[in-house]
């Protein structure tokens, strides 16, 4: 079976041998899915997906209400999520594994924000909820959990994993700046950043990218602007998995991310897409799959970067 | 009025014991009615009406093939006492099911994408379904499930006494209910002459049952599908980049894709009823399109259009397309 043998060449790729690397197949879950060590945890686009049925003992967190900050647009406060996370029966020692439906989209936000708040050893399902539902001999249930509550102690947080519009306008302008001076002197003046230079990644839709949309149909978090941040690599975020939900191969990602689109392989790199969630499962990719030491999640997004009073913006 | 029903169905006096025996085949076919407005001279158009199965579309073919399928299976039935279906469903597949299930005294439980319009979920309520609405995918991925399939198969897989998922986009009695009804209907109804064939593409269940049936009469005959361009408003339909959802289609049981841009659905559809006195719903106006097109190529012997289903359950959508129509007046 072309999965079977797919999973097993990743796994030798990126070391999943022992179970020791971020990424997990369904078979070294369902041999860990009574382990005390291990809290499965759901979060889904759509929440209905959890109350529908999920993995036996999966924990469901809800993206909008569980994991952002109630009032400002912000990640959760500490204290908050802890409690949380505690409630739920999680502890800051538990391999947390996290699935989700949409290929995992979402759950890849969750990734990115227990990261953020330093939580050691967070595992992502291959593959995600479609994959799991798609197999009628995987077990399946409407049964929820009840872990007795915990302590969480959380780390504080990690900037080194956050980008913010003060790193990120700084290379929009440099990247226009180079732009003017091609135009003005010809194609080879100053054309390119050099290598050592941060990458940007627009996750978004290609019509989003170009700036034909401002945001998909009938969304309502928006902007004032359409267009790109200037210098921003165009790689939707859906480019990185299989119709099944699995994650494309270390080799063909490679191809995509970095000989194909020109992500620069020992250089910074931020991705950044709406409202920061499909740029957090490009985060993984980066910071995962392909081992890129500094990736940086831009959770403003383009509904931050859109609405800048003078900030630059390329189209097309 | 005394009305007496000697077998199953009466065809000559149409007088039938129950809907079921209404549902059509090469006996009580669904009409054949020729279309002549734009069409060049040197070719031959008909329409096939499936807005007159009972439940008003061709759906019902599907859906009842899929039920009656599960109930042989014992999928369904005393067997399986309470046990209902869910489905995945943009209208029509869940409107026949949902009547013909609650028919047969099976709950039915209809997942609905947020982007069907009120109407279509109240027919469904209407019929006997609860309804899920779900998000759709924000940012679909290509050949991914949608929300509403894998919601739907959630709940068959957590609660399979509950529940069985038909499965619409891959269950092959969608295919062979028109392998055993629209097609022998055709084939008879034109006396073997039919020389094309035209439908659209949503499960491929239509059109991957005609061309096996009809082909394996006279292998000549085209099979011609019609797609909405990308990025389409058609409901019910599905350009070819986004058929990965159904299990059903096989590119190697059609001749010809012809894409038309789909605006032109709403139009065209509009004139039919204006020129024809044919109440087509868009996805119909696309089809007729898509044969126009084949027509300025090469003349059509004798062409079968599938005309799913009618115009009356569209009117926002035609409104929205159709600004000519303007706001009718204003709310009632």
């Amino acid at each position: 079976m072309t999965v079977s043998a797919q999973g097993v060449a990743r796994e030798g790729v990126i070391d999943l041998s022992g179970g020791a690397g971020p990424l997990v197949s369904q078979r070294w879950l369902t041999e860990r899915l009574r382990d005390p060590s291990v809290r499965l945890v759901e979060v889904d686009v759509d929440p209905k997906q959890y109350a529908a049925g999920h993995i036996p003992g999966a924990i469901g967190l809800d993206w909008a209400k569980d994991l952002q900050h109630p009032t400002r647009r912000d990640v959760p406060e500490p204290g908050v999520l802890a409690k949380l996370l505690g409630e739920r029966g999680i502890n800051e020692r538990h391999t947390v594994v996290l699935y989700g439906d949409s290929a995992n989209w979402f759950a890849a936000y969750a990734f990115w924000l227990l990261k953020l708040y330093r939580h050691a050893d967070v595992r992502l399902l291959d593959g995600g909820r479609s994959k799991w539902l798609a197999d009628d001999k995987l077990p399946f249930t409407t049964e929820l959990p009840s872990f007795a509550p915990e302590t969480y102690r959380i780390g504080a947080i990690d900037l080194s994993l956050r980008a913010t519009v003060a790193e990120v306008l700084p290379l929009a302008v440099a990247a226009s700046a180079r732009a003017g001076a091609r135009t003005h002197a010809g194609a080879d003046a100053g054309a390119h950043a050099g290598a050592g230079a941060t990458s940007l990644v627009d996750v978004r839709s290609p019509d989003e990218f170009s700036g034909k949309i401002i945001a998909p149909p009938g969304l309502n978090e928006t902007a004032q602007r359409a267009g790109h941040i200037p210098g921003a690599i165009s790689i939707p975020w859906g480019s990185a998995v299989n119709p099944d939900g699995t994650f494309k191969t270390e080799a063909e990602l490679r191809k995509l991310y970095i000989e194909d689109k020109g992500v620069r392989a020992n250089a910074p790199a931020i991705a950044y897409c709406r409202i920061g969630e499909r740029s957090s499962h490009t985060w993984f990719v980066l910071r995962y799959l392909l081992g890129l030491r500094d990736v940086k999640n831009y959770d403003g997004s383009w509904t931050e970067y859109g609405n800048l009073i003078g900030a630059p913006i390329d189209k097309a | 009025m005394k009305v007496q029903v000697e077998s199953e169905r009466d065809l000559q006096r149409r007088v039938f014991d129950s809907v079921l025996d209404m549902l059509p085949d090469v006996d009580n076919p669904t009409p054949l009615v020729r279309v002549r407005d734009a069409v060049p001279s040197g070719s031959v158009l008909l329409a096939k009406l499936e807005w007159m199965n009972p439940l008003g579309s061709v759906k019902d073919r599907a859906a009842w093939a899929m039920l009656r399928g599960l109930e042989e299976a014992g999928e369904l039935g005393p067997s399986r006492p309470g046990r209902g279906v869910v489905e995945p469903t943009s209208g029509n597949t869940g409107f026949s099911l949902a009547a013909l299930a609650s028919m047969r005294g099976y709950p039915v439980r209809a997942v609905v994408p947020a982007k069907v319009p009120l109407e279509k979920r109240l027919l469904l309520r209407l019929a006997g379904a609860e309804l899920d609405v779900t998000n759709d995918a924000l940012c679909p991925l290509p050949g991914a499930e949608d929300g509403a399939i894998g919601l739907a198969r959630s709940h068959a897989r957590a609660q399979p006494d509950k529940y069985v998922m038909p499965n619409q986009y891959e269950n092959a009695n969608n295919t062979l209910a028109h392998e055993h009804t629209t097609g022998p209907e055709i084939w008879h109804q034109t006396g073997g002459g039919v020389t094309h064939v035209f439908a659209a593409l949503g499960t491929a269940g239509t059109a991957m049952g005609l061309s096996r049936f009809l082909k394996a009469q006279n292998p000549l005959i085209k099979i011609i599908a019609v797609q909405p361009s990308a990025g389409h408003d058609v409901p019910g339909l599905r350009n070819v980049s986004e058929l990965g959802v159904s299990k059903l289609y096989d590119p190697a049981l059609v001749d010809r894709i012809v894409e038309i841009p789909y605006e032109r659905a709403y139009t065209r559809a509009a004139r039919l009823l204006r020129r024809e006195a044919l109440r087509a719903g868009p996805s119909s106006g696309l089809i007729f399109e898509g044969a126009l097109a084949v027509a300025a190529d090469e003349p059509i012997g004798l062409g079968v259009m599938i005309f799913c289903d009618d115009v009356l359950k569209y009117t926002a959508s035609m409104a929205k397309h159709l600004p000519e129509l303007g706001d009718a007046g204003g709310p009632a």
